[in-house]
């Protein structure tokens, strides 16, 4: 297929209006955001939380190494060139898992246990093994949702059988293209072969829900180029599909840098690729969850959001109801209804408090009531499409709202504010309306689309 | 014991696949230590973090809280492979519960030469699955509420370790002396010596089990067993 930029103005569903997109918006995986956090959080205000967390938990272990660095990609992650280096974070990471779980009530039972990084396949099969004996050890856990991210370039069959015997029942795969010049462009080399013979062995491995991080707006990238890496994802019969927009902020990431700017699609072509993306997925019969995840309707997520029950955190569109997450390890976030409190990113630091037995919390923000309420609109608004406000609080927000009312955007119908079909590119938009710290900030974000 | 050819675990330990130069290579940077029984295992003088292999006697992995309270989290066997990395620096420990042998490696040097001997690191992962899969069902054993349940999880989870199938009669029941004294026991899983005489006496009682001597155990009626320890 072909599409012009006259064609892409005017989409099925979505219509292009540049004025609505033109300031950054975050990405709402918490409210208030980490752009909020601060260093009066600390170990004590994570310890204080932990004692209170009489319900079920998730927990979130990092692993921020990668055999090799993509160009692209904004984590908190290392090369683990050197063992060594690896072998004493996961010491720490051993520490953190020992002393969190001595600190939790019994009452706290774990439902399900995330892998991210970096790639957790970075570690060796044992290493990781051994980290599923310390939390299972450490925690009250209870037939948990286990699930990892996995770097296909590093996947081997010892891998799969590991994650079979260790009953891993979700993975996600780093895809983002499946252009070769694309790929060359971002750094991150990985043919198609390699891509299907990863899915393969998850699947035989009884992983039953495979998701495909793809990306769009990535250099040199058409639509053209996307529309065949959706096509081959669908020939893949990924479970659940992300597709995230590329977000160049090199002043922020200095790896980047190594990104030509100048082959980046600009803001409309983005706009294009991802209305293109939302039609075909559809088409090809995902359900849409949220405004970047998709997924088959016999899928979890894809339950969840059909049935109103999706959530949002910090892995983006979840179906996990845990009212407390944990996160272990350097940079990981830990989120209670009363505060977030993130890790020491530097992993020598982070090292260091938990050789003086301390728990690594160093940023972070309280959550107050108002928070609290504000992080329910904005939640409500992104995973369903619609949030009841208050009155006072509706008067406040008219004029910020009267754009996108004026688009025929949104409703308001008795306190109930309705995103209406074509709103989708905007709900970011339209959720940071309600972002009290967002008023009027020149911190620098990702752009909506 | 002075070389891993005389080792009476040899066929069943964790470096079976290996020949008789790599193990001696093996052997160079391992040591072998005779426990007492209440024994903690340590590198005596080295903070280094160790694995290694039970050669006879039972040991417990236990984990120390920051109120000092002591949990079991495991027991160990002869031929058992301790691949949860322990030592002075975590709260995790080894005690051996009777007089036992091991033989143990610093966890840096071991993880090297298995990366370098494939066989040797392909059981080092089948080891630690099948120490992940025993750690679980401890950790359900524990989370049992009722004394029985948990007496009876104990007594099947021995069965399969140590016991023996006496061909005597046509059901082929099971027999085993148990490792551990009765507060062994009682320490192990969280109850008192009594309710633990207590439970047993039940189990004699109602005909699922037999007591002969000391330490025998005799399992009449393996399934009323698993019923028993799947009482909430």
């Amino acid at each position: 297929m072909n599409m012009g930029a006259e064609a892409a103005i005017t989409l099925r569903m979505w219509t292009y209006y540049p004025e609505l997109l033109s300031k950054p918006v975050p990405r709402y995986t918490s409210y208030p955001t980490a752009a909020e956090f601060g260093d009066t959080i600390g170990s004590a205000d994570l310890q204080a939380a932990l004692a209170q967390a009489h319900a079920d938990v998730s927990l979130y272990v990092h692993i921020p190494f990668c055999e090799t660095i993509c160009w692209y990609c904004g984590c908190n992650t290392n090369r683990n060139n050197r063992a060594e280096r690896l072998a004493s974070y996961l010491d720490a990471l051993h520490a953190e898992i020992a002393l969190v779980g001595d600190l939790l009530p019994r009452s706290a039972r774990v439902r399900r246990i995330a892998f991210g990084g970096g790639s957790p396949n970075a570690v060796t099969p044992v290493d990781f093994v051994r980290l599923m004996l310390s939390l299972t050890q450490a925690f009250c856990v209870e037939d948990p949702v286990i699930s990892i991210e996995i770097d296909p370039r590093s996947m081997t069959t010892t891998w799969a059988e590991t994650l079979a015997s260790v009953g891993v029942r979700q993975a996600s795969l780093g895809v983002q293209t499946f252009d070769a010049g694309v790929q060359a462009a971002i750094g991150r080399v990985q043919p198609l072969h390699l891509i299907e013979s990863c899915t393969r062995m998850l699947q035989q491995a009884g992983v039953s829900s495979i998701n495909f991080d793809l990306m769009y707006g990535l250099p040199g990238q058409t639509l053209e180029m996307l529309q065949s890496t959706l096509e081959r994802t669908v020939e893949l019969s990924a479970n659940r599909i992300a597709l995230f927009g590329y977000a160049h902020v090199p002043h922020l990431v200095a790896r980047q840098r190594r990104i030509d700017a100048s082959a980046l699609p600009d803001q409309q072509a983005r706009f294009a690729m991802a209305a293109h993306g939302h039609d075909v997925l559809q088409g090809a019969g995902y359900t849409p969850v949220g405004f970047d995840h998709f997924a088959l309707p016999g899928d979890p997520l894809a339950q969840a959001a059909l049935s109103g029950r999706l959530l949002r955190n910090f892995q983006g569109f979840t179906d996990d109801d845990a009212p407390i997450l944990i996160g272990l390890g350097a940079s990981a976030i830990s989120s209670f209804t009363g505060l977030l409190a993130q890790n020491e990113k530097n992993t020598g630091r982070y090292q260091m408090m938990l050789s003086q037995g301390r728990l690594p919390a160093t940023r972070g923000v309280a959550r107050s009531d108002l928070d609290q309420a504000r992080g329910q609109i904005i939640q409500d608004l992104l995973c369903r499409g619609s949030a009841v406000i208050a009155p006072a609080l509706l008067r406040e927000v008219q004029q910020s709202l009267a754009p996108f009312a004026r688009r025929r955007l949104i409703e308001v119908d008795e306190g109930r504010l309705t995103l209406t079909a074509s709103a989708l590119p905007y709900a970011r938009a339209i959720a940071a309306v309600f972002d009290a710290y967002r008023a009027e900030s020149a911190r620098r974000f990702s752009a909506a689309v | 014991m002075k070389s891993c050819a005389q080792c009476v675990i040899r066929e069943k330990a964790i470096c079976q696949s290996l020949s008789e130069d790599e193990l001696d290579s093996l052997n160079a940077v391992g040591r072998h230590q005779a426990l007492k029984r209440g024994q903690t295992v340590v590198w005596q003088g080295d903070e280094s973090l160790l694995v290694g292999n039970v050669i006879d006697g039972v040991l417990k992995l236990s984990v120390t809280s920051a109120e000092g309270k002591d949990q079991t989290l495991g027991i160990m066997f002869p031929s058992d492979f301790i691949g949860r990395p322990f030592g002075a620096r975590t709260q995790h420990s080894v005690v051996a519960l009777t007089d036992a042998h091991i033989c143990t490696f610093r966890r840096s040097g071991f993880d090297d030469f298995a990366r370098r001997h494939p066989d040797l690191e392909h059981s080092l992962l089948q080891r630690t699955l099948l120490d992940l899969d025993r750690t679980r069902e401890w950790m359900v054993l524990l989370g049992r509420k009722s004394a029985m349940a948990r007496l009876a999880s104990f007594l099947v989870a021995m069965g399969e370790r140590v016991g023996r199938t006496v061909q005597a009669d046509d059901n082929g029941t099971l027999h085993f002396d148990l490792p551990l004294s009765r507060q062994d026991i009682a320490d192990l899983l969280g109850l008192t010596i009594e309710t633990v005489s207590r439970q047993i006496t039940h189990l004699r009682e109602r005909g699922i089990i037999e007591t002969p001597g000391r330490r025998g155990i005799v399992v009449l009626d393996g399934e009323s067993l698993r019923e028993c320890a799947e009482e909430a």
